[in-house]
């Protein structure tokens, strides 16, 4: 599929260090490695590369059904099946020496140890990558990083042992099955986070009445696409109205508008997750067309959304 | 892997709830492999059903696919509302294809349900290299059945309440079958139970067979990692990857029988 190749807004975003070519990102889980579907995306136009959680050892995932579509979303149970960060450091870094997009690795584990012992693999090689995400919040494995969360606590002392580690971008993903999304945001950029980004999926469930079954292997799973955009809005606006580190926004983005209104909350990059089952090219039409918004809105740049939005009370 | 903007050419019910659907889709025809591939479809624009559909290819010819399907929930019933000339983005072809079925062996080809598609498109191949082979459909009621019973063309089918064809399921023709052709590979596409049926069966009697199985997809592709069918190995273990599952989508759909396994 042909796609256009002419930028001309600022679409440049700075996060920490690090200027990104724009602020689309693709979600981790939503994009594999960033290898798969060569034919339909050219991932160098991409803000970065957020890619499938890695685990100390490599991970089947969950018995099926892992996916159902639900009304506007869907709810997955994957249980983190990945390769491992050996096979990663082997396989994908060399790949990655030869993209220009950046590569932010997401990183999951079930303790405070696997999160190090991850870490510091990766640090202990050289490689292009600019930074990761840590998933404390995935609602799908048992004895999963869910723990870390939802306490303050947790998110603090996790923050502050993977601080230590690297000088890359450390950017800690929230999960929006908490009570406080804010206390805990603020606990990781007190910790010493580069960024947070939010929201990670919605704990859902789908029943199917005439079986009387759960959709999904896993009983719960985690809710993503439309349907929880407006919870990912709310959230990001709160964590942007209390923390001074940029907010990385996602939850239901499937074009332009939604990037225009993540970014309005408060939101300095975002990212496109279940919209690229659907098409994987979808966030090069987001970037051309985000693009034109700039221009035609006689805005100078795309950071000028960031926190825009007028609210009425 | 393409995604095309494809004319529906026509869209009629064949049988009763059954629906054929042909799509002027002269690319995915051109990179079509055999029959077992399959489309995902975007049945809506709009995002309130935000995943494709995946549907396995009953033909491909002259630049035109087409899909057989049976409405049971929201996303066929709109299928079955699109008219000719519409169009709708479908992304193709995907997945394997069924294979060996001409190096020499007795193709028995099974279709169970709207898994009659790709078994409707392996006769078809079947035809064209002049492969003799017999096929066996089955359905719930005559009145889901678009085709002829012919025994004496190597036609059966089976209904559950006996309206057409032998009562009963697709076992009992696939029994006889066996016991009169030697050299036989069986060839199934259906509903898990028929499939689980088949590949008992085929285990216990040694012989070869090739499952073509269905699933949910969040994608076709690889990226989710939602459609998974364990695979038959005791040694697997937990702390590897790929292994005990297989991703439906990018190793199938199409199995041997040996390989996997049902819940």
């Amino acid at each position: 599929m042909k796609r256009g190749i002419l930028v001309l807004a600022d679409l440049k975003i700075t996060i920490g260090s690090e200027v990104f070519q724009n602020p689309i990102w693709v979600a981790s889980g939503t994009f594999g490695y960033g290898t798969e579907a060569p034919e339909l995306v050219d991932v160098n136009r991409l803000g970065a590369i957020v890619t499938k959680s890695i685990t100390r050892k490599p991970r089947e995932g969950n018995p099926p059904p892992r996916i159902v579509e639900t009304p506007s979303g869907m709810i997955n149970s994957i249980g983190l099946a990945n390769i491992g960060v050996k096979k990663y450091i082997q396989d994908m870094l060399p790949i990655y020496e030869n993209l220009t997009t950046k590569i932010i690795v997401n990183i999951a584990g079930t303790d405070v140890q696997e999160y190090v012992e991850i870490m510091e693999m990766m640090e202990s090689v050289s490689s292009v990558i600019a930074g990761y995400e840590i998933n404390i919040s995935c609602p799908n494995v048992k004895k999963g990083g869910m723990e870390f969360g939802v306490d303050c606590d947790m998110t603090a002392k996790l923050t502050e042992k993977l601080r230590i580690l690297t000088e890359r971008l450390l950017i800690m993903k929230l999960s929006p099955n908490v009570s406080d999304i804010v206390s805990i945001g603020l606990s990781a950029e007190n910790a010493g986070a580069d960024a947070v980004s939010a929201i990670n999926t919605v704990v859902g469930m789908s029943i199917d009445a005439e079986s009387g079954s759960s959709n999904i292997f896993t009983t719960y799973g985690g809710l993503s696409g439309p349907a929880i955009k407006p919870v990912g809005l709310a959230m990001v606006h709160k964590l942007y109205n209390k923390l001074s580190i940029p907010i990385i926004g996602m939850g239901g983005i499937v074009n332009t508008d939604d990037v225009v209104e993540y970014m309005m909350a408060g939101s300095t990059a975002v990212q496109v997750g279940t919209a690229n089952y659907r098409d994987p090219g979808i966030g090069e039409d987001i970037i051309d067309s985000l693009d034109s918004f700039i221009n035609q809105t006689n805005r100078k740049s795309a950071t000028d959304l960031i926190g825009s939005v007028r609210t009425l009370s | 892997m393409i995604i095309e903007r494809a004319r529906i050419k026509s869209n009629c019910e064949v049988a009763h709830n059954i629906w054929e659907m042909h799509y002027e889709a002269p690319n995915i025809a051109d990179s079509y492999l055999g029959a077992g591939q399959f489309i995902n479809i975007l049945a809506l624009d709009d995002w309130s059903h935000p995943l494709r559909r995946p549907m396995s290819i009953a033909s491909a010819e002259d630049g035109c696919i087409s899909i057989i399907y049976k409405i049971f929930g929201d996303v066929t019933k709109i299928l079955a509302s699109q008219k000719e000339g519409e169009t709708v983005e479908l992304m193709g072809p995907l997945g394997n294809t069924f294979s060996n079925w001409d190096n020499g062996t007795y193709p028995v080809l099974i279709g169970g349900g709207v898994g009659l598609a790709p078994i409707l498109n392996l006769k078809k191949e079947c035809a064209a290299k002049k492969v003799d082979h017999t096929m066996i459909i089955g359905a719930k009621s005559g009145n889901e059945h678009f085709i002829e019973h012919e025994p004496e063309e190597n036609i059966y089918l089976t209904t559950d309440d006996g309206t057409i064809g032998d009562e009963g399921t697709v076992m009992e023709p696939l029994k006889r079958i066996i016991i009169e052709n030697k050299n036989t590979y069986l060839f199934a596409c259906g509903p898990e139970p028929m499939l689980h049926a088949v590949r008992e069966f085929a285990l216990k009697n040694n012989i070869p067979a090739q499952l073509s199985v269905e699933s949910y997809m969040g994608c076709g592709f690889g990226l989710c990692q939602g459609c998974v069918i364990q695979r038959h190995n005791y040694e697997i273990r937990d702390d590897s990857y790929h292994q005990k599952y297989s991703l439906i989508c990018l190793d199938g759909p199409v199995y041997e029988a040996g390989d996997i396994s049902f819940g």
